[in-house]
């Protein structure tokens, strides 16, 4: 069986909280050696953040979130306050062909690893920094949290109900979305360094990275000078095109409200015509309020009053089922547990569970690609922190079983 | 500098976001892209707008214009047998096939991975579709709505005071950028394995897993507690919230204990700060209800940039909520030369979001504007692929290109 892509890649990973592990975590899926280091005297933030098994926090070490993104990895505990762990550091960068941080602008350069030092020990190697700002400008040296660069980006200034003000987009998503963008940019250096042996820094700036994505609202100002109108889930080319209210659950979880809706498109009229007849209402399609799609829009919260009445008294599984068997998209609105439950990941194996010591088997969300040459797979769980340190130490970086010990009861391995 | 994707050539046949977005981030890092088009009507993002002067024009749509620089592009039918043909020759002198071909319609016109190998063996093709080329919602229709609620984010937002309202989409097509962007990682990946002694693969990319595999902590809530995150606002920490200046809005991001106790101090140490369902992170987020009404008055005589500043100052990670007018107008963006100006031939020349990254050897460039409908046909068709005027023009007259 072929290796994955990236097998005998090294990463050196300073990474933390979630842009760059949630990089590090494709680079993991593609196959390559993920080596984590971190430090017990400042964990990483996402090992303190719910949630918990049973919701009860007693171990940097069970965080569903911190599992979440560090699965296939190693963790190499390291104290930088003792210059014996800044060498193995060192050491590791030495055989690293990737190194990748996250922190602010000037922070690993601060750390005494930014690039020019890095390039003088290992000349060919790739490195990234995945910072909100960018390493330029007069706000790089700026604190960007996740939560915060949705609304930075742009992003929740077009996202809203109409009338209503901006809002987010309900996770970080200029993180994930940094991550990716960062794993495509490492590799294409790698394929580049491939072909002519060179290596190169790469600067990125989270903030930039995410306004990539809102290229529609971005140029309704420069093309027209306006900005864009909050609009909720309606669409200017397609309607209905919205979240309808379902039957609710029978039974609630624990306390909590569990409202179920359900995705519902036509992006045509002969689309409608098969929401209309799947209603068991054909005669709408040619109702001069809905016949085309212009009259849709003008009467658009007749359309959707219309559409949620049938909607309200069925299961969101039961219209999914009967919308798609009449070629009208639709979808849940899935939350954790519909996801969890969907017949649809499941089958196709996308869920991960693999044993970790200390919350056993859980269930992860896996790799959303398959190749057919180069099998992806997640083979373990995230580390628990320095779980790999002395497999590293001596495996890798040449420390002897006794310098490990000595270097472990100084705290440099803490 | 070349690009450092430079010797890729690559066939895209792709509508709307996901596959075209996948081979732009290709495109601008200097890989060859040929993009088909329907014969006709072409792209359906060109039907999208925003149009310069809100006129609809299929050479004019913003999306379309954005999605599609450093391509060339024709027309080709290929659910036509001849132009499936020519979709082949097209293939064999290719490194990658990049498509977002539905299922079903994969299935009816013949694209399959094993088909296309026949032409090139060591093609790589990537498909990204909805929900997978496997599984029981293989065949689903799906809009870009449909993915994204389906990957699991809808039900992360919406207004907590108003049930009533539904879960609510973050704006654009993001299922489709997510797909692009995942699946973009993954077919460098592959081409990466080949140039190190691998052969040809299929890479199927689905739109929901890809969603759902950006969930943040969300998922895990319940596998690990058996809770939904949902868009009740229900919040681990706080204050992580927008809120009204003077001015415009501001999130409020105050996620570690010292920057809270430093909003304190930028608020001039108010005594309420001081009580005790307000002491950490964890009891705030409880009590978000109370802390919300007693830091609006006081956000609310603050204009954005200052407060802004002043956060930042200490080290309290505040953002604006950007327009679109402040990112054109924003100092630090013009001084990193983030946006692009790019001339089309009919459009004109506007302002577009710039490069994702930076890279210090084989930069990102725009090397050419979005083509124009069918603009590289004889480019390619005659000069590429050798095919005689006689043959072009029946292939016209049948509505193949």
């Amino acid at each position: 069986m072929a290796k994955p892509p990236l097998s005998d890649i090294r990463v050196c990973d300073f990474t933390w909280v979630w842009a760059g592990p949630y990089c590090t975590l494709q680079l993991a899926h593609l196959g390559a050696e993920v080596i984590r280091i971190e430090t017990k005297t400042r964990p990483c933030v996402t090992r303190m953040l719910p949630p918990w098994p049973d919701g009860v926090f007693d171990s940097i070490n069970k965080s569903g979130y911190f599992n979440q993104y560090n699965q296939g990895k190693k963790s190499l505990s390291l104290n930088f306050k003792h210059p014996e762990a800044r060498e193995a550091a060192w050491r590791l960068i030495k055989q690293s062909d990737v190194v990748i941080n996250n922190f602010a602008a000037g922070v690993i350069d601060k750390m005494g690893f930014g690039y020019e030092a890095v390039k003088k020990v290992n000349p060919n190697v790739v490195m990234i920094t995945l910072s909100g700002y960018g390493d330029t400008g007069p706000e790089s040296h700026y604190v960007s949290y996740g939560p915060a660069q949705v609304p930075l980006s742009g992003l929740s200034a077009l996202t809203g109900y109409r009338g209503f003000p901006p809002m987010h987009a309900g996770f970080s998503y200029a993180d994930p979305n940094a991550g990716v963008h960062g794993a495509f940019a490492v590799i294409s250096a790698l394929f580049h360094r491939a072909k002519t042996g060179e290596g190169q820094y790469i600067d990125m700036s989270q903030w930039e990275c995410a306004i990539d994505l809102l290229a529609e609202g971005l140029l309704e100002y420069t093309m027209n000078g306006r900005e864009p109108e909050r609009n909720g889930n309606r669409d200017p080319q397609m309607a209905p095109h919205g979240n309808f209210k379902c039957l609710d659950l029978p039974e609630k979880i624990l306390d909590q409200i569990v409202d179920q809706w359900v995705s519902i498109v036509c992006a045509d009229d002969a689309e409608w015509a098969r929401l209309a007849r799947a209603m068991g209402k054909p005669e709408l399609a040619s109702d001069s309020r809905f016949a085309t799609l212009a009259a849709r829009k003008l009467n658009e919260d007749a359309l959707e009053a219309i559409v949620t009445q049938w909607t309200a008294t069925r299961k969101v599984a039961d219209v999914v089922t009967a919308l798609q068997a009449a070629g009208v998209a639709a979808g849940a609105c899935a939350d954790a547990k519909y996801l969890s439950e969907d017949p649809q990941l499941n089958e196709r194996g996308y869920f991960v569970y693999r044993e970790h010591p200390l919350v056993g088997k859980r269930q992860h969300c896996g790799i959303p690609w398959r190749m057919s040459g180069t099998p992806c797979e997640i083979k373990t769980a995230a580390p628990v922190l320095g779980q790999h340190t002395d497999e590293v130490m001596t495996g890798l970086l040449d420390y002897s079983a006794a310098e490990v010990e000595a270097m472990r009861t100084k705290g440099a391995l803490d | 500098m070349a690009g450092a994707l430079s010797s890729l050539k690559i066939v895209e046949v792709g509508e709307m976001v996901s596959a075209p977005y996948c081979s732009k981030l290709l495109a601008d890092m200097g890989a060859e892209v040929v993009k088909i088009e329907r014969p006709g009507a072409g792209d359906r993002a060109r039907t999208r707008g925003p149009f310069p002067g809100d006129v609809a024009h299929p050479e004019k749509s913003g999306l379309f214009l954005y999605l599609n620089t450093n391509k060339r592009g024709v027309t080709l039918d290929v659910t036509q047998p001849e132009g499936f043909e020519i979709l082949e020759k097209l293939v064999a002198d290719a490194d990658i096939l990049i498509h977002n071909v539905t299922p079903p319609e994969m299935d009816r016109v013949g694209l399959s991975y094993e088909r296309m190998r026949r032409a090139n063996p060591k093609l790589i093709m990537t498909s990204i579709v909805p929900f997978g080329l496997t599984g029981p919602y293989r065949n689903y229709r799906a809009e870009d709505l449909t993915t994204w609620c389906a990957g699991g984010v809808c039900v992360l937002n919406g207004a907590p005071q108003f049930p009533q309202l539904p879960p609510l989409k973050t704006a654009g097509q993001q299922a489709g950028y997510q797909g692009g962007a995942h699946g973009a990682t993954a077919t460098i990946a592959a081409a990466f394995a080949q140039l190190r002694g691998g052969t040809g693969q299929h890479v199927e990319v689905s739109l929901q897993e890809s969603v759902a595999s950006m969930l943040e902590m969300t998922f895990e809530y319940w596998p690990y507690m058996k809770m939904l995150s949902t868009r009740w606002g229900q919040k681990p920490l706080a204050p992580v919230a927008p809120m009204q200046c003077k001015d415009g809005y501001i999130f409020l991001c105050c996620i570690e204990e010292h920057q809270w106790r430093n909003f304190v101090e930028i608020m001039g140490n108010p005594e309420w700060a001081e009580e005790e369902i307000f002491k950490d992170r964890l009891v705030r987020a409880v009590n978000w209800d109370a802390l919300k009404v007693l830091l609006e008055p006081w956000v609310a005589q603050q204009t954005v940039q200052d407060l802004y500043k002043k956060a930042q100052a200490r080290r309290v990670p505040f953002a604006p909520v950007s327009t679109m007018g402040d990112l054109i107008n924003s100092e630090h963006l013009k001084a990193r030369g983030f946006f692009a100006e790019i001339a089309q031939p009919v459009a004109g020349t506007h302002t577009y979001p710039g490069a994702p990254l930076k890279y210090a050897r084989t930069p990102w460039a725009i090397r050419r504007p979005a083509p124009t409908l069918g603009q590289h046909n004889a480019e390619v068709f005659k000069t590429q692929l050798g095919l005689s005027p006689a043959r072009l023009d029946e292939l016209k007259r049948k509505g193949v290109i």
